[in-house]
């Protein structure tokens, strides 16, 4: 069976991929979180059930939100559906429209869409969602610098800023695995994905915490389809930085070296078992440590921002 | 713009222990509670013991497995025995509790204090890139790294009011130099390698000396009182 899938199959299914699997990724996390702690928890499908039940739902707007209240989930969900295009998902090789943007571009897009979903919580008056955006804007404002460093330590490595080079390059050889450079850039990336989505030293993912709420109150006010798009669109948020960390730092391999459906159904798999393994690795990092307060986040990006820089700094002198 | 090499593994290890210690003089700007900054300390020389092992066994050079061991048995066991013992007595209450009392804060917040740190080491960096020195033991990397960690033990000693984060930080500057003469000398006779570890005995007991005194003249550890006038 040497089926070969054209080009424009596997484009859609990276981004297919990613739409479909992200609250399947949410619901593992929290069911292991649940089996930890000695309780059942829930189902791993659930996040699908909830989404289902938030379609059906009526949508309300706050008096006095204007057309940005409610384009902002679509526009947050056409950029989750964008980036997924321009990073390596299923494939070792670049695909055409992978080369509309770069990984800075993939960066500025996610970062895109965070704002536009801060820019409709600030819209509302609300004071929850108000100080979820403000919250979410001043410690992005350490936090993006740290994805620009990273994005550097990429650029240094290959030569180009295209995450394909950096996994391939990854894949090269032992020596690219224990470069300082590359062990900083994955440990940086990994606290600002921890920031970004939501998790254990920086917030509690799970309940209503409404002092400590940063990611998480922003879609307060939002309710219905739009809701619904919001929190799919932050789980796919998730699971399109996980698949960056591993497939350009970590765990470049299990990529479909060629378009074969085989070769990208087994590409598909193993995305999917190495998002679940991170998934578990963040789900014990919450039970194992404490939420920190708020203003000591500032050291938690701080030393995300030291890693990166570190990374940098190693590269210059030949040696990283 | 060309892609930076590869390091071999060994360099690339290598660099990656002398990011370790970085990291943990970096650390020792969060630790709140002295018991954990001599914890700190003791990591960081295990690292570099570990840096020498490597170094011995990659490179060849025997003096370096006993150099590593007498280190270590100085720097990890010896000398945090020693402190807590000098602590001992200074606490609030007297007895353990200068041990795991809280060092006396800073001048500067943690977040500010990183990245004066940072810009520190950056200097440390770039300097010694210019500098051409060429070590055929260790890459460069390390040579800068062990620069930048003795620019960053003296922001430590700078930004901390109280004597006992200061004598940490003291210590620290030893583990750098020693790093230093790792990378660039690690050739040297075992004497003089010796006469090294001999120094930081003898900074040991000043720094106690300095510690009890001041204790004992101002009830407590913190150098904020030395800034008001007497009487």
């Amino acid at each position: 069976m040497s089926l070969v899938l054209p080009i424009p199959i596997i484009q859609f299914l990276q981004a297919a991929t990613i739409m479909g699997a992200a609250p399947g990724i949410s619901g593992v996390i929290a069911r292991v979180e649940a089996r930890l702690q000695g309780r059942a928890g829930p189902r791993v499908l659930q996040p699908y059930y909830d989404l289902a039940k938030l379609f059906r739902k009526e949508a309300l707007a706050p008096q006095g939100a204007s057309w940005v209240f409610l384009a902002a989930p679509l526009a947050a969900m056409t950029c989750y559906l964008t980036v997924p295009l321009l990073i390596p998902v299923l494939t070792t090789f670049g695909l055409p429209l992978g080369y509309m943007g770069d990984i800075l571009g993939g960066g500025f897009i996610l970062s895109l869409a965070s704002f536009v979903v801060a820019m409709a919580a600030l819209e509302t008056g609300s004071p929850y969602a108000q100080m979820g955006a403000s919250r979410a804007k001043t410690f992005g404002a350490i936090t993006e610098p740290v994805v620009l460093f990273v994005v550097f330590v990429v650029a240094l490595i290959t030569g180009t800023d295209l995450p394909y080079a950096l996994a391939a390059t990854v894949r090269s050889s032992a020596g690219q695995i224990v470069r300082p450079a590359h062990l900083l850039a994955a440990a940086a990336l990994f606290m600002v994905i921890l920031y970004e989505t939501g998790r254990i030293p920086v917030e509690t993912h799970t309940g209503t915490n409404e002092f400590g709420m940063i990611e998480e109150a922003r879609p307060f006010e939002h309710s219905g389809p739009y809701f619904a798009l919001l929190k799919w669109g932050s789980a796919m948020k998730q699971l399109i930085l996980y698949t960056i960390l591993l497939n350009v730092f970590v765990a470049p391999w299990g990529l479909a070296a060629t378009a074969s459906a085989v070769a990208v159904a087994l590409a598909i798999v193993a995305l999917l078992a190495k998002a679940t393994g991170l998934g578990i690795v963040v789900a014990v990092i919450d039970n194992s440590f404490a939420k920190l307060r708020l203003f000591k986040i500032t050291e938690f990006a701080a030393a995300a921002f030291l890693l990166a820089v570190l990374g940098v700094f190693t590269l210059y002198l030949g040696g990283g | 713009m060309a892609a930076v090499a590869a390091p071999s593994v060994f360099s690339g290890g290598a660099n990656v222990v002398a990011v370790g210690v970085l990291l943990a003089e970096f650390g020792m700007f969060r630790q709140a509670l002295l018991r954990d900054q001599v914890r700190l300390y003791a990591a960081q020389s295990a690292l570099i013991s570990v840096l020498a092992v490597i170094v011995a066994a990659a490179r060849h050079l025997p003096e370096l497995y006993v150099l590593a061991g007498l280190s270590a048995a100085l720097k990890v066991v010896i000398v945090p025995i020693l402190l807590r013992r000098l602590l001992r007595g200074t606490g609030r209450d007297s007895g353990e509790h200068g041990w795991t009392d809280i060092a006396g804060s800073g001048a500067l917040s943690l977040a500010s204090t990183v990245l004066l740190a940072i810009a520190v080491a950056a200097f440390g960096f770039f300097s010694v890139g210019a500098l051409a020195i060429r070590s055929p033991v260790l890459p460069v990397t390390a040579l800068a790294i062990s620069v930048s960690v003795a620019l960053v033990a003296f922001v430590l000693m700078i930004i901390r009011r109280d004597v006992a984060s200061q004598a940490i930080g003291f210590f620290s500057l030893e583990n750098a130099i020693s790093l230093t003469a790792l990378v660039v000398a690690a050739g040297l006779p075992f004497i003089l390698e010796v006469a090294f570890l001999f120094d930081l005995l003898v900074v040991v007991v000043v720094f106690g000396l300095l510690i009890r005194v001041h204790h004992g003249r101002a009830e407590s550890l913190s150098t904020a009182d030395l800034t008001s006038l007497r009487g």
